[in-house]
């Protein structure tokens, strides 16, 4: 227990500070300690969700084609930065940073899984392993004799689960799916972005925000499985998550909306449909007027949340509107679409001089709630996110000086962690392989020959 | 959509978000001629014909005959870039940010032990 | 489609198919898989088995932002018991409608109390209790609470509970098997932690999600929010998943419980992919790139004839299928792209020009087929494709409502609901809804009876003194 002894008086952040402390997390337990699992994934969705058990403790072991690995390897922001080496057969290609950030804490290994020899393999690491996670097409592991339905049969205790675009069965189960996919069919693609009348056009999240977080859906599935195995029922299960499901499920209001009305929510743009103000506006400057990155050339943009009358008003006392405080002081009056038209107009008119900071200075002062439009360098270089660990140095073992993410989330006992960010394709072979299905180097140098493993 | 340019055989790519819906006046990257154009749903439905006066939009992209490419101040609208320099190439990368040593350079098999750097093992400065 | 003439027509417009119908003319060998997995998976079946998180009981006390809502919906979805308690009059967040409109609220038959439905989606399974924390005799009651739970989720500004006496540090004594935690946007500690902002749904803005999404300056575009709460979608999974963690590691280990953090900010940084170690590596920026993809080229939604359209196809194979369907129509386009020796390589195709062109030409093909043709042509080549789908598009959506991705409850209190339903499909301990919502302190007499043996005195006094 953490719990501080009551004789000191510990302030309530110093005791957080310490409790959740990035820096003592390898001094603490690992939760899934003792956990196997078996990652045979490629793009994001699968290979995320075991990254999120890797983070945990569990042993993830991820199965890739031999040699070249697996597709996600293969790209790279504008093809411009690779880590070297792919693999030790191939030591002049790198891989992609897109395969960064699915793949931390997990050891590599290589089998070909159309050969009867590969898929044996499979069998004898599934036989020790709690979880097998993959995202093939479905059906094809069950063709390959290494499905759930033959699996359980030598390991009932395992919990398989599937990730995929539209699920194994059904009217659209051959689709082939990816996450742009998954949000442009789930219903959150059409609805983001600017509406037609501002010049807009549904817009994607930037991240592979289906696969990201759908892989946390997945992980959060196995680790209730799990939970029901070792507390209930000693029993493994078969779990399938649909990514166009997910997004789906995340709606809102929409369905509900829609089945009662038959109105079909439309996109807002930066300004929310039911909170007024709450939304992103632009300021006229730029923070770095003298930077020669565009990113940093480009004016700022904060967002703005003051959406109770009480915060209404100190917004408009801040920024000088008293025309608009008493137009719109009520919050149904506020909020009405009419309305927002022409309130955050005129917010970014107050803000047209003045830089993202500024805007925040102002507001800060004046008690209301905002948030500056941080890019990728300002995140990481935060003192805030730094000192949370949520962005770190890693000193990778294989690739070297990395900043990275940490884990999303914090627990004060047994904190997950970021051991490393990937390996090479096979770098795991002698141990994994060593150690769990009895190969010596003999029969290592045969396969790995044959390219098998 | 695509703008081949009956002057100079220029390509000139009209990329399809901006150009989906548009009425206006845009130039060949190629010989800076001027267009006029108006686009329904991706379609051209008048021109393009040559014109005069200010240029509304570039091209995203364009590339004279052999696939060579234009672009560039005032022949094709700037990309998004990350940086001032970005190449769109793989970039030898040995040291981060900070000056500590980085992996992103390719190696051969004889600077490897097992499949690490041999640097990255020796710990090097 | 279900609005004509003013009328709402009943869901599903379109009937849904049957089995038989779906598999129809299938060799008994390619319907094998799929109907194994529908005799283990149906959501029709999930009322005949176990649920996983049965014997868990979660005590949700947040209010005014979602992260804790999604995050105790989950548990709730997959089996616990969740106690939403919100203050007396309820949460904040029930009176929220789009853009103000009443008519769009949901009223109860009995009370006539009218909730919105952003609150009533996440509301799923879950026990309404109304408990005043701003009360010395609430936190009291709330401390007899803690007694009985297995879970507890707050998202008060940070400190705010330590310092009333029911934080982690004075409940887990009372309870030391007692997962114990807090969500939000920024955090409970470090230099941002009361900046004003951290108790706002915020998060999205402080992480850089805003600023990669939308198209670049460039192409007029601007930093671009989702139009979800997103953030904190994401924020209360990883909350959720801590919480399982903490759990299993209870079960299988410790015997105790522990203190858990999520915000929604750093939910998304961890999923931000490449942005930071991109930065590290040469000072890039990570810059907006719209509907296309700064990794993968074909991969990304553009204009079609109908609306907008997905294609994607990141390596060899998939390319040259896409443009063979292009080439079908196009001739002169699939040589263009063929002969270029700029977009020979997977790699090379990445380039902005080249991603560029790639999209130019891609989008001659596009503007004369609609999202159904495309879709259909790129299938027989096995590409990953489809449009970008509506509401009202995805309630009809034929897999979806064969396989209940979406679904219609009649509620016992507001009438017939369209709802989202759980995507933890399961053999043996599936994710189900149970039901969609309640009036505000509607389980007060069941809750406060059966956990703290509350009289009728007892009720009578503190709903005078406007404790619960």
């Amino acid at each position: 227990m953490a719990t501080a002894p009551t004789a000191t008086k510990q302030s309530f952040e110093e005791f957080c500070r310490t409790t959740f402390d990035p820096k003592k997390e390898f001094g603490k337990p690992e939760a899934l300690k003792g956990v196997r699992v078996l990652s045979m994934t490629q793009y994001i969705l699968g290979p995320s969700c075991a990254s999120y058990l890797a983070e945990l403790g569990a042993e993830v072991i991820k199965i890739e084609a031999p040699r070249r690995g697996e597709a996600m390897r293969h790209t790279t922001p504008f093809n411009e930065p690779f880590l070297y080496p792919l693999s030790k057969w191939i030591p002049e290609r790198g891989t992609g940073l897109g395969f960064l950030g699915a793949n931390p804490n997990e050891y590599f290994i290589s089998v070909d899984f159309h050969r009867p020899e590969g898929q044996a393999i499979v069998k004898k690491l599934a036989a020790k392993s709690d979880v097998i996670v993959e995202n093939y097409r479905p059906g094809t592991f069950d063709r390959w004799g290494i499905g759930y339905r033959q699996i359980r049969e030598i390991n009932p205790r395992l919990v398989y689960c599937w990730l995929g675009g539209f699920g194994g069965w059904g009217p659209g189960r051959v689709r082939a799916s990816y996450d742009i996919l998954g949000q442009a069919q789930g219903g959150n693609f059409g609805m983001t972005g600017k509406p037609e009348f501002m010049g807009g056009t549904p817009s994607k999240h930037t991240i592979w925000l289906a696969d990201y977080w759908g892989g946390m859906m997945g992980a959060l599935q196995i680790l209730a499985a799990l939970y029901w195995r070792d507390k209930v029922s000693g029993e493994g299960t078969f779990t399938e998550y649909s990514q166009v499901h997910g997004v789906t499920r995340q709606l809102e209001y929409a369905l509900p909306l829609y089945g009662r009305h038959g109105i079909t929510r439309e996109r807002w743009g930066n300004w929310d449909t039911q909170l007024c103000v709450h939304g992103v506006i632009k300021t006229g400057k730029s923070s770095y007027p003298n930077s020669d990155n565009p990113q940093e050339q480009e004016e700022g943009y904060i967002l703005v949340s003051a959406y109770t009358d009480e915060a209404f008003a100190k917004l408009c006392q801040a920024t000088g509107n008293s025309a608009l405080a008493s137009k719109y002081g009520k919050t149904e009056e506020r909020v009405k679409a009419e309305s927002q038209v022409e309130i955050y107009p005129a917010l970014e008119k107050w803000a047209a001089d003045k830089t993202k900071e500024q805007v925040a200075s102002t507001l800060d002062a004046a008690g209301v709630n905002n948030q500056p439009v941080w890019n990728s360098k300002e995140v990481a270089s935060n003192p805030h996110w730094q000192e949370r660990g949520a962005v770190r140095w890693l000193d990778d073992p294989t690739f070297g000086d990395l900043l990275h993410q940490g884990p999303a989330y914090k627990l004060s006992e047994t904190p997950p962690r970021l051991k490393w960010a990937f390996k090479p394709v096979g770098a795991d072979n002698e141990y994994i392989l060593g150690k769990l299905a009895g190969f010596s180097p003999d029969d290592l140098r045969r396969l790995e020959e044959q390219e098998t493993i | 959509m695509l703008l081949a340019c009956p002057k100079c055989k220029t390509n000139n790519f009209l990329d399809p978000y901006p150009f989906w819906n548009f009425k206006g006046t845009t130039q060949c990257a190629g010989c800076k001629t001027i267009y006029s154009l108006q686009t329904v749903g991706g379609a051209c439905v008048s021109g393009p014909e040559a014109a005069q006066g200010k240029v509304d939009l570039l091209p995203g992209f364009a590339e004279g005959p052999g696939h060579t490419a234009i672009s560039g101040d005032g022949l094709t609208r700037p990309a998004p870039r990350a940086r001032k320099d970005s190449v769109c190439k793989p970039i030898p990368i040995t040291r981060s940010i900070r000056g500590n040593p980085l992996s992103g350079s390719p190696l051969k098999k004889e600077d490897l032990i097992g499949s690490k750097p041999k640097f990255m093992v020796a710990g090097a400065k | 489609m279900a609005a004509a003439n003013g009328k709402v027509l009943p869901w599903p417009a379109v009937p849904t198919p049957t089995p038989e119908e779906v598999y129809a003319g299938l060799s008994d060998q390619a319907k094998d898989y799929p109907l194994f997995l529908e005799s283990i998976c149906r959501q029709e079946h999930n009322f005949e088995k176990p649920e996983a998180l049965s014997k868990i009981r979660v005590l949700d006390c947040t209010t005014t932002m979602t992260i804790g809502h999604w995050c105790s919906s989950q548990l709730a979805e997959l089996g616990a018991e969740v106690i939403q308690v919100e203050p007396p009059g309820g949460d904040p967040l029930r009176k929220l409608t789009p853009f103000g409109r009443k008519q769009y609220m949901f009223k109860d038959k009995d009370s006539g109390e009218e909730v919105g439905g952003h609150f009533l989606h996440e509301m799923r399974n879950k026990l309404s209790v109304t408990l005043n924390l701003a009360t010395e005799e609430g936190r009291n009651i709330l401390k007899q609470f803690a007694v009985h739970a297995d879970v507890i989720i707050e998202n008060a500004p940070p400190g705010q509970w330590d310092e009333w006496g029911i934080g982690y540090r004075q409940l887990s004594q009372i309870n030391p098997r007692l997962i114990y935690c807090w969500v939000g946007q920024l955090g409970q500690w470090g230099p941002r932690k009361d900046k004003p902002g951290n108790v706002e749904p915020t998060g999205q803005a402080a992480c850089g999600f805003v600023h990669g999404t939308g198209d670049p300056k460039e192409f007029g575009g601007v930093p671009t929010r989702s139009a979800l709460w997103m953030a904190d979608h994401v924020g209360g999974t990883t909350a959720a998943m801590g919480i399982l963690a903490a759990l299993l590691y209870r079960e299988n280990v410790s015997g105790k419980g522990q203190f858990v953090e999520a915000t929604s900010a750093e939910a998304i940084i961890r999923i931000l992919d490449y942005s930071w170690a991109w930065h590290s590596m040469d000072g890039s920026i990570r810059p907006r790139f719209g509907n296309w993809d700064l990794a993968i080229n074909i991969y990304a939604v553009n204009p079609c004839k109908d609306g907008y359209m997905m294609v994607g196809g990141g390596h060899d194979r998939l390319w040259y299928r896409i443009w063979r369907v292009v080439g079908d129509e196009y001739p002169a386009v699939e040589d263009e792209i063929l002969g270029d020796p700029n977009l020979r390589e997977v790699a090379d195709r990445l380039a902005m020009n080249q991603q560029i062109k790639t999209y130019t030409l891609l989008c001659e093909w596009l503007k004369d087929n609609s999202r159904a043709d495309a879709e259909r042509k790129l299938s027989k080549q096995q590409v990953a494709s489809g449009g970008v789908l509506y509401v009202n598009e995805v309630a009809e959506y034929t897999h979806f409502k064969y396989r209940g991705h979406v679904a219609e409850t009649e509620s016992p209190h507001y009438g017939k609901i369209l709802y989202g339903t759980t995507p933890f499909i399961q053999h043996k301990t599936p994710g189900r809804m149970k039901w969609l919502g309640r009036p505000t302190g509607y389980d007060n007499q069941d809750v406060y009876r059966r956990l703290l043996g509350f009289t009728r005195e007892d009720f009578s006094r503190l709903e005078k003194a406007k404790v619960i």
